[in-house]
């Protein structure tokens, strides 16, 4: 009965707050809808049938042989075409027809079977990533074929693939999949945190929090409140979230997905709380959104989300490590990708990491009521 | 008691007593010191200098803070949720569950009870407001400025159950610069540049002061201070 006295309160902020949440459809298409328009663009993009498809040319001014045997090689690639004249070529690629092309000069067979050089020469275009890289890979497989079938008989070049043998995931797996585990926990922070950021601002600004702590209420009690309700509304949106990457996208996933609701609700009860103590910096519900850019930034480009974090330079590395994400993130993958237990590898080191940011922030949250503003 | 903000004395030297089961009246114009001084009742200021006891204990006090009922100058409340969810909020957070219909009775609100409290009238959120800090069944209650924007009939009602609940021994705080309002009250105190200027019942103002309405009562006794 003391037990049950003791969570009263709790509860009824607990309770409160859920009363909101159905009635605001707006915070609630933002904590359901959202992440699952995030989740569906990202595998729409990276799973799509939207193929690159570089238009590229090959021009040959080789007085030997070995020039226009690569050039009939790359006329067999995708998107190849040959142009008679560098000129021809030139204009091409001024007018936007082409995105680069290869020029074998006239002393590329001497160059190659004096000197063992390939001396080819790319043109690209420059305005887009992707035709070098293709563009190079074709020239040099060629090349390579035609100085082979020069020298000697014709070898049988290596497959397109070598035979690849993976220690986790397969060869199924893609960069959605990589993505994916990361984004879950990157959408989960970031909802989260705008939405109680902005909730608990409004009980600021409305006068609501001057009137509860002109009560009996405890502020420890208050922010405990907080925390059922948003660690609540974090595992529904988890498992929404988690159902469609899972079921409709397909995300791969080799781990435990209890494992991953236990990432995924550790890393929302830290950014709700996170919300909390940024909202006393604020006076506006403008100026709460102003803190988005501030905790979102670091934390897409530090965290691990696009670029590894061993292979950033020391200094960001520092602050990488300092960031909840980075292990939230890495944990997800761990599970996710690699199929960890909870006592494989650094998942549990993780898990306690991200506790203790919980904890810190539940400290800060409940500390930061204390700042009492003037009138 | 002294309480300043940066330079500016909002509380100057105040020094008052309220009696058990009387209605105070805090009267005086905006920025007077009203609400800070009631804001250092319920805690949630501490003063530079001074103390503030309520009910023998000194502030801030959690216990204390059981039998106070506040109620915030803005009607502070959560305008997506009902009426009823609103004061039934405020109960549970003093496990008063049970007064709630009686709370709503209290404001005349019973037949709003299911409204969300974004689509009523600014007078109407004040009476929400007051049913939220009347929930409890508090021993003293702080008002600020409760009959804003309030019409007069039901302010008339209002003030019946103010007296009802005084003379029940509950302590009434209420500011206000509406005159007719400080003529309900037991005792008056006149507040100016956060200064208690004067103290006394309506008719003993206007007596001190020599006039017959409590408005040039309270500008006589403003401008005797300035001398």
């Amino acid at each position: 009965m003391i037990a049950l006295n003791r969570i009263r309160r709790p509860v009824a902020v607990a309770k409160r707050l859920l009363q909101q949440f159905r009635r605001d459809r707006r915070t609630l298409a933002l904590v359901f809808l959202a992440p699952i328009v995030i989740m569906a663009l990202l595998g729409a993009l990276m799973r799509g049938s939207g193929t690159v498809n570089p238009r590229v040319a090959a021009v040959n001014q080789d007085r030997g042989p070995l020039g226009a045997v690569a050039t009939k090689i790359l006329k067999d690639h995708r998107g190849f075409r040959s142009e008679a004249t560098a000129a021809a070529a030139d204009k091409a690629l001024r007018s936007g027809d082409l995105d680069g092309y290869v020029l074998f000069p006239a002393s590329f067979s001497a160059d190659a079977s004096g000197a063992h050089r390939f001396t080819e020469e790319l043109h690209i275009e420059g305005g887009s990533q992707s035709a070098r890289p293709y563009l190079q890979q074709a020239v040099a497989g060629a090349e390579l074929a035609a100085f082979l079938g020069a020298q000697a008989k014709p070898l049988a070049l290596p497959a397109d693939s070598p035979r690849v043998s993976y220690l986790h995931g397969g060869p199924t797996l893609d960069a959605l999949d990589y993505l994916g585990a990361a984004f879950i926990g990157v959408v989960v922070f970031f909802l989260v945190f705008i939405v109680t950021s902005v909730v608990f601002l409004r009980e600021r600004t409305q006068g609501t929090l001057e009137r509860l702590m002109a009560s009996p209420i405890s502020r420890g009690e208050l922010v405990l409140g907080y925390m059922a309700a948003l660690g609540l509304l974090t595992l529904l949106q988890s498992i929404v979230v988690l159902t469609f990457s899972l079921v409709v996208i397909h995300v791969h996933n080799q781990g435990s997905v209890l494992l991953v609701l236990l990432f995924t609700g550790l890393i929302g009860l830290g950014a709700a709380n996170l919300g909390i103590f940024v909202s006393v910096f604020s006076r506006s519900e403008f100026q709460a959104v102003q803190f988005v850019p501030v905790v979102v930034a670091p934390q897409v480009f530090l965290a691990g989300l696009i670029f590894p974090v061993d292979q950033e330079p020391l200094p960001l590395r520092i602050i990488s490590n300092l960031l909840p994400l980075t292990y939230g993130i890495r944990g997800l993958r761990d599970v996710m990708l690699r199929g960890s237990g909870i006592l494989t590898g650094e998942v549990l080191g993780d898990l306690v990491i991200l506790v203790l940011f919980a904890v810190a922030a539940v400290v800060a949250a409940t500390a930061s009521l204390k700042r009492r503003e003037p009138n | 008691m002294v309480k300043a903000f940066g330079r500016v004395r909002a509380l100057d030297k105040v020094n008052l007593r309220v009696r058990t089961g009387e209605i105070y009246g805090l009267l005086g114009p905006n920025g007077s010191g009203k609400t800070t001084l009631i804001r250092a009742l319920v805690g949630l200021l501490a003063p530079d200098a001074g103390m503030v006891t309520v009910l023998g204990r000194r502030m801030p006090n959690v216990a204390v803070l059981e039998e106070i009922g506040y109620m915030t100058q803005q009607a502070a409340l959560y305008t997506d949720l009902s009426v009823e969810e609103n004061v039934g909020f405020f109960a549970s957070i003093f496990g008063a569950e049970d007064n709630v219909d009686e709370a709503l009775k209290f404001v005349d609100l019973q037949a709003r009870r299911g409204d969300a409290v974004a689509n009523l009238s600014g007078g109407m959120r004040t009476r929400v407001s007051l049913a939220c800090a009347v929930v409890h069944g508090p021993r003293v209650l702080l008002l600020d400025e409760p009959t804003v924007g309030v019409d007069p009939q039901l302010r008339a009602q209002l003030w019946a159950g103010f007296r009802r609940m005084s003379a029940a021994g509950v302590t009434i705080v209420v500011s206000s610069h509406i005159m007719d309002e400080a003529e309900r009250c037991d005792r008056l105190g006149l507040i100016r540049s956060g200064r208690l200027l004067a103290e006394g019942t309506a008719d003993e103002l206007r007596g001190r002061a020599g006039v017959d309405r409590l408005e040039d009562a309270f500008m006589r006794l403003s401008a005797e201070a300035d001398r």
